[in-house]
């Protein structure tokens, strides 16, 4: 046979598989509202950047008339490409083929693309769309679940992983995207659930639909498996392409450099936080105030809101930003902040991405149900978060920096490298109140108007201790700054500490509280 | 049915402290974002905000009241 005749059976064949699971599902996938997995890769990948391989992968079950049937790619795509030129590995499970149901052969495919990203040392981007496991390949596919979930821990911290809702995701198949480190759902298509509404039903006699129990809203702003949420495929993709920006391929590189912006001058500095510790205000446009360009991207926007993570840009460099929120429940830390400013952290540090934590903190939330939820096992999280990172921490004490809340926010003696604190900040072991309260106990109860004597030593004990300066005399912080110098100090402080050596004694790894 | 708590239209105490204002009224619209109650508590002037566009149902609380965690202090339609 001519090369020619064999050219034209490569592109049959290739035309074949393009096909996926034919017209019928594919206007299936369609009328649910879905892009199809090949328009989902080319939606978030450069232009013509994607090789797509395995193309030619067939099943082998046999059993139950698997035999006979042809499922193309067996059901997942996988592939490299680039996003803004930086290289990624993809996969993405194709429901319009067999369900995108996980067999042998197309867990295979996924295994080898994580392989592959792993050896190249590029990140990885799996879009879920699966029915599950596909239950005619019996015990293979549960085999594949678990050659997926071990790759994920084996590359956690090495490489990026981020994993697209973009379908069904249930029972066993909900672990990968749990072991990854960015989850993004776009509503109405995402569903992430352990057991789903038949077995809830059936076992305890509850009824709740898929998008309740877990549609893209309720992991976005309930139970904080999700990082990112959109309302559209193509939005979502976007959010993907800027966090690409934000972090570096690997463990062993920096993230990518841009151009250093001045922040815009709408968010001025020195007129976001009020001076009365009362009055909240929205700690995310002081972040603004300070990044380049005033872009802050933020993560789990929608969940734990007390405190505020995300990524911005000082002097073109990726810092990791974490900061307690006054505007919501006070700022207090509690399990779920806790949680999630401690992954964050520990995010950063595996990604060589400095910290900067902005504190302004009224302390703990008290609470029988907090106690009891083990906000001392989830608090401290934190602690051992800020304490393990070795990337440059810089703090910087807006406001009220109190107790045990001090001590967690990147404080100096879990070893920031940088603390600064402006005028206005009250760093004291408890608020006057409840000092004057305690110290002045005798004095109070003893006075002829005991109201009077207590007013008089909150204003007395305020006065004394909530200021910087009891902890500036004991180099507790670095210096206290005028708002307008936080930027100019921050890029001074990443600049200094871009050598920055945190030599470790070797352990096999810790025990963190988790 | 398990307890959807998405689009919450019960505003509730966080924690234990005093009203300091109300500034919304039974029947008036509220656009998400408006301030309704402002609680004093955890060293804070908390602003408790409308989560949605939608008018005001019930109001159970004055300025003065001291409220307990979980109480309700404002109902939305």
């Amino acid at each position: 046979m001519p090369l020619k005749n064999k050219i034209e059976e490569l592109k049959k064949r290739k035309e074949e598989a393009l096909q996926g699971g034919g017209e019928q599902a594919v206007a299936k996938q369609v009328a649910m509202g879905k892009l199809t997995a090949r328009e989902r890769i080319i939606a978030l990948l450069d232009e013509d950047s994607f090789n797509e391989y395995d193309m030619f992968v067939e099943h082998d079950a046999r059993d139950f008339g698997m035999d006979g049937k042809v499922l193309h790619g067996d059901g997942v795509i996988i592939g490299t490409g680039t996003i803004y030129g930086a290289p990624v590995a993809v996969f993405a499970q194709d429901f319009t083929v067999a369900g995108g149901s996980l067999g042998s052969m197309h867990a295979r495919k996924i295994t080898k693309i994580m392989d592959y990203a792993l050896r190249m040392r590029i990140p990885i981007i799996g879009i879920n769309d699966s029915g599950g496991a596909r239950i005619q390949e019996g015990v293979n596919s549960l085999a594949g679940y678990g050659e997926i979930f071990w790759r994920n821990t084996l590359s956690s911290g090495i490489i990026p992983q981020i994993s697209v809702i973009l379908g069904p995701c249930a029972g066993g198949a909900v672990y990968s995207p749990a072991l990854t480190d960015f989850v993004f759902v776009v509503d109405k298509i995402s569903k992430m659930f352990i057991t789903g509404p038949e077995v809830i039903k059936s076992v305890l006699g509850e009824e709740i639909s898929q998008e309740d129990l877990g549609g893209a809203r309720v992991h976005a702003q309930i139970t904080g498996n999700a990082h990112f949420y959109s309302e559209s495929e193509f939005e979502c993709f976007e959010q993907i392409k800027k966090l690409i920006t934000y972090i570096p391929w690997n463990n062993n590189r920096k993230a990518r450099k841009f151009e250093s912006k001045e922040p815009k001058t709408v968010f001025n500095i020195s007129e976001i936080v009020p001076g009365d510790p009362k009055q909240p205000y929205d700690v995310r446009n002081v972040i603004r105030a300070i990044v380049d360009d005033s872009d802050f991207f933020e993560i789990q926007e929608m969940w734990a809101g007390n405190i505020v993570i995300g990524f911005g840009r000082l002097n073109g460099e990726t810092v990791g930003f974490v900061a307690n929120q006054p505007m919501v429940m006070a700022g207090v830390l509690d399990v779920d902040s806790s949680d999630k400013a401690a992954r964050f952290i520990r995010y950063c540090d595996a990604f060589n991405i400095p910290l900067c934590t902005l504190v302004d903190l009224p302390g703990y939330l008290p609470g029988v149900d907090q106690e009891h939820a083990g906000v001392i096992r989830h608090g401290a999280k934190l602690l051992y978060a800020y304490s393990e990172a070795s990337v440059p921490k810089m703090t910087v004490i807006l406001r009220k920096a109190y107790g045990g809340g001090y001590i967690a926010m990147s404080s100096r003696h879990l070893r920031a490298d940088f603390v600064f604190a402006w005028p206005g900040a009250e760093i004291a072991v408890m608020g006057p109140e409840g000092a004057a309260n305690i110290i002045f106990r005798k004095e109070i109860t003893e006075a002829e108007s005991p109201e009077e004597m207590r007013r008089q030593k909150v204003e007395e004990y305020k006065e004394k201790f909530a200021n910087p300066y009891v902890a500036a005399a004991k180099g507790y912080i670095d210096t206290v700054i005028e708002p307008e110098e936080t930027r100019k100090l921050l890029l001074h402080a990443l600049e200094v500490s871009s050598t920055k050596v945190a030599d470790r004694p070797f352990k096999k790894h810790g025990i963190p509280p988790f | 049915m398990a307890i959807n708590k998405l689009d919450n239209k019960q505003l509730t105490a966080f924690i234990p402290g005093t009203i300091v204002d109300v500034k919304v009224k039974v029947g008036q619209e509220v656009k998400q974002g408006d301030i309704l109650v402002i609680l004093d508590a955890m060293k804070m002037h908390n602003r408790i905000l409308a989560p949605l566009n939608t008018t005001v149902k019930e109001i159970n609380v004055k300025p003065g009241d001291r409220v307990n965690k979980g109480f309700v202090m404002v109902v939305l339609d």
